[in-house]
């Protein structure tokens, strides 16, 4: 009977103005996001063929990661080059800095595209499930027959998950099939099976957004007022929970600006050279000094600001959105957990060739060893975090629809 | 009887359920964000005052001027409109090692956004049932059975629904200020107040305009339900899709050389090139010399040298004119391939300001792109301080070049063997960097052109909505 119901969703969806415009909606979005951000991908891919360091070089660049299509996250942070001297690091950024435009809007990468719009289209599915066929008195007719009300219900959400969830991944999947025709674009197996992660995490993200557009469908008695409710509830977790936390975060975390970090570091380099200049001590002891001087600087900020990621992660998962996006991006390998290990594989690689500088009697080598930077295996990946935000977005999905079933069950449906 | 409709108009959004959630909406989420902004912008002020000590405390040790100049840089300060926009904040700092994630991953919250997203989905929801929701209900014909004409009616209903907006918005928006103005750090000026009040113009500008549309497309469709549908995909595609894929449709259509590839361009004109051009020109050069002074070609060492001079007037002519020409020959490799870089440097800047205009004009087509370069340009906090702010950097720039070298001549007029570059000088009587905001003037002039395209598009829209609801069944 289940399937019957699922059936009937499916084929009045399919017959419906709604699913006309938002399944076009989203499909136009997805491949616009996809050409437009392949596009930029492969621009940061030449630019990385500039600025590759030669053989010996003492500089650490990462690749963009083709991942970036689907979530950019941090890649743009991570694929700077940074260059080590015995003073410290230069870093330099790569695009985007020419057209200040880019700073004002957010990325629309099939990340944003799955988060906003995607979710609102879910939302659409679910808003009048209950309340328009209470309205069009087929929902009593259908429960006079011996159907029970778990099997429309979960009829129900199965048949709108699926004509959701089938037109998305079809468009999704050729999207995925043209950038594989792309010579310049290679995914590894490993980026295969992370891709597919993907997928399956942008599928519980529907079954969530769904679940809760049918909750708020059994707890109204109109699908208009259903539908102002869900925009709000809406409004709130994709929009307005995740982008005040931060700044809730950093109300209670002191972190000092990166500007004042910077200008201490010139100071510890400034008064070493003076020593030196002075003729106290040897070059390389006040390498040595700055070098470690700075690390502990870095060490000290790094503790601090790791205390502010966590706090305004933790503020933001409020919002099963927020743990969407960071499952994504660090599924990705974009995301703040990645770069955090990068920066730390950084520091490790200037102390490796800083070593080499001092071993050498004039502070040069020829020969530095590559910067290789090996992103962490999914394994750690789920284990840190991420695993948790899948199953703190799954547990809401579940939870919106237990409550679904608990008010439908009572629902009038006269 | 224009009045009566109005306020029927306004009663009935009053005690909508609609109406209530927003109201609650806003009065939470605009006193928290201008709450927290504020305790953000003190908080930066702290840090700005900390580095300034810092630096005092720096120059006193090392005053070199080989060793001053990433300290001394002209930067950003604080300025007291941060308590509600936020702006191009230099948050992200992609340039430092130390750069901040968090604004990457979620946008932080201001004013700002507030309107542009959450004020023009609320006015679709207000708007969307206008007329079509009016004709299901059928009290649409009863309206039009008396003897009203349809003209006064979509005017009174436009007006009184964006008049409702906006009570929400300035209640939630007074709570807001008045943390700010309890606040005893934040000082805010005339100035402030009146771009302030220019902004709530936009706003309201930017609301109508919403909803204006929103009912344009309720009396295009005769189901609310489907009205809701095409209003928000208008509204995903103005509010969400358009802004952000026009600076990316600006680097198709007017593409800008990377940077990378103009950095190496420039490392290698002035390097590679310019060694090989200097050689060039120094064997010509020398060329001549030599037939003049064949003592010239012979191949000796400085000591050789030396001694030739001191013995021969006629040799100490050729190595004289010899050491004029080398110099001639780098200096003129030098100017060509400086002007050869500037030329390059030249040619990327147009282009990444014709890829910038061409953006901007792109994004326009969305109304929260106009209200939101009005806003932070009024607020000073947009693409036209960023301008602004390298305007009055070089002014300081400027100011301290020219009280380094009064300085030096000090310390080379007291011993001129002095090192210059690495003697600790006094700098207390330095020229500070002090941040001043653009006269409000300029900024008002600058926005006026985004008040008439809000207007306009707002107009457009009503007109629409005007000739739509003319020809509406209302059966």
């Amino acid at each position: 009977m289940t399937w019957t119901i699922a059936r009937k969703e499916i084929l009045s969806n399919l017959l419906s103005y709604k699913f006309y415009v938002v399944i076009l909606l989203a499909a136009i979005l997805a491949a616009t996001s996809f050409f437009v951000m392949t596009r930029d991908y492969k621009e940061r891919l030449a630019d990385y063929g500039l600025i590759r360091p030669k053989a010996g070089e003492p500089i650490a660049v990462n690749p963009p990661n083709p991942l970036s299509i689907f979530a950019k996250g941090l890649d743009e942070a991570m694929a700077r080059s940074f260059e080590v001297e015995t003073i410290g690091v230069t870093v330099r950024a790569g695009q985007k800095s020419g057209n200040a435009i880019f700073a004002f809007f957010p990325t629309p990468d099939f990340l944003y595209v799955v988060r906003v719009v995607l979710s609102l289209v879910a939302l659409l599915f679910g808003f009048d499930q209950v309340s328009r066929e209470k309205e069009a008195g087929t929902l009593r007719l259908m429960l006079a027959n011996q159907t029970s009300r778990s099997a429309v219900l979960i009829g129900k959400w199965a048949g709108n998950f699926l004509s959701l969830a089938i037109p998305f991944a079809l468009v999704t999947a050729l999207g995925i099939a043209v950038l594989g025709l792309d010579p310049d674009i290679r995914f590894s197996a490993d980026q295969v099976l992370r891709l597919a992660l993907i997928l399956v995490l942008t599928l519980v993200y529907i079954a969530f957004f769904l679940s809760l557009g049918i909750l708020i469908s059994t707890l109204t008695r109109r699908a208009s007022s259903s539908v102002v409710i869900l925009l709000f509830i809406w409004v709130l977790l994709v929009f307005i929970l995740p982008n005040l936390g931060t700044l809730v975060a950093r109300q209670m975390v002191d972190v000092p600006s990166v500007r004042a970090l910077s200008e201490k570091r010139e100071q510890v380099w400034t008064r070493e050279i003076l020593l030196r200049i002075k003729g106290q001590g040897d070059m390389p002891s006040h390498i040595r000094t700055i070098s470690a001087e700075n690390d502990a600087l870095e060490a000290d900020y790094r503790i601090k600001f790791d205390r502010l990621v966590n706090l305004s992660k933790n503020i933001n998962r409020i919002s099963p959105v927020a743990s969407f996006v960071y499952a994504v991006t660090e599924v990705a390998g974009t995301g703040i957990g990645e770069e955090g290990a990068f920066k730390r594989e950084v520091v490790r690689y200037k102390n490796a060739v800083l070593g080499r500088m001092l071993a050498s009697p004039d502070m040069k080598s020829s020969e530095y060893p590559a910067f290789l930077y090996r992103y962490r295996p999914l394994d750690r990946v789920l284990a840190t975090g991420t695993l948790f935000d899948t199953a703190w977005l799954a547990a809401f999905g579940v939870l919106f629809f237990a409550l679904s079933y608990l008010a439908f069950v009572r629902y009038d449906v006269r | 009887m224009i009045a009566t409709i109005v306020k029927k108009e306004i009663l009935g959004h009053i005690i909508s359920f609609r109406f209530i959630v927003t109201l609650t909406l806003l009065l939470v989420v605009v006193p928290v964000t201008t709450f927290i902004l504020t305790n953000d912008y003190l908080k930066r002020i702290d840090d700005a005052s900390l580095r300034q000590a810092e630096i005092e405390t720096y120059l006193r040790s090392y005053g070199h001027f080989n060793r001053i100049g990433p300290i001394l840089q002209a930067t950003p300060a604080p300025i007291p409109f941060h308590s509600l926009v936020r702006g191009l904040a230099p948050d992200i700092n992609l340039g430092e090692f130390d750069n901040d994630p968090l604004p990457v991953m979620f946008p932080l919250i201001d004013l700002v956004f507030i309107v542009t997203i959450v004020m023009s989905l609320v006015a679709l929801i207000f708007a969307y049932d206008a007329v079509s929701g009016e004709k299901e209900d059928g009290t649409l014909k009863l309206t039009l059975a008396n003897g009203l004409a349809r003209p006064k009616v979509i005017l009174a209903k436009v007006a009184g629904g964006g008049l409702t907006l906006l009570v929400p918005f300035l209640l939630s928006l007074v709570i807001g200020l008045l943390v700010i103005l309890v606040h005893p750090g934040v000082d805010w000026k005339g100035t402030d107040w009146l771009a302030l009040a220019l902004i709530t113009l936009g706003t309201a500008l930017y609301v109508m305009f919403f909803y204006g549309l929103g009912v344009f497309i309720s009396s295009r469709h005769h189901s609310s339900s489907a009205s809701i549908m095409t209003s928000l995909l208008v509204w995903v595609l103005l509010v969400l899709v358009v802004p952000s894929l026009s600076p990316y449709i600006a680097s198709f259509l007017s593409p800008t050389p990377s940077r990378i590839q103009v950095d190496r361009e420039v490392g290698r004109l002035s390097d590679t090139e310019r060694d090989d051009l200097g050689r060039k020109l120094q064997a010509e050069r020398l060329r001549d010399l030599i037939a003049k002074y064949p003592v010239l070609a012979e191949r000796m060492s400085e000591a050789d040298k030396k001694r030739l001079m001191e013995r021969d007037p006629v040799a100490r002519e050729a190595f004289e004119a010899e050491r004029k020409a080398t110099q001639g020959a780098w200096d003129e490799a030098n100017r060509i391939q400086g002007g050869k870089i500037e030329d390059i440097r030249k040619a990327a800047k147009l282009k990444e300001e014709a890829q910038t205009k061409l953006s901007r004009f792109i994004s326009m087509a969305s109304p929260l792109s106009v209200f939101t370069y009005l806003a932070t340009d009024l607020s000073s906090t947009g693409l036209r301080n960023e301008a602004h702010f390298g305007r009055v950097g070089t002014v300081w720039d400027q100011a301290f070049g020219a009280y380094q070298r009064r300085k030096i001549a000090d310390l080379q007029a007291k011993d001129p063997a002095t090192d210059w570059w690495n003697t600790p000088v006094d700098m207390s009587d330095r020229p500070r960097f002090v941040y001043t905001e653009e006269a409000l003037g300029g900024r008002i002039e600058a926005a006026m052109p985004g008040f008439l395209l809000l207007l306009g598009y707002g107009l457009v829209f009503f007109a629409l909505a005007y000739v739509s609801f003319l020809s509406y069944d209302v059966r």
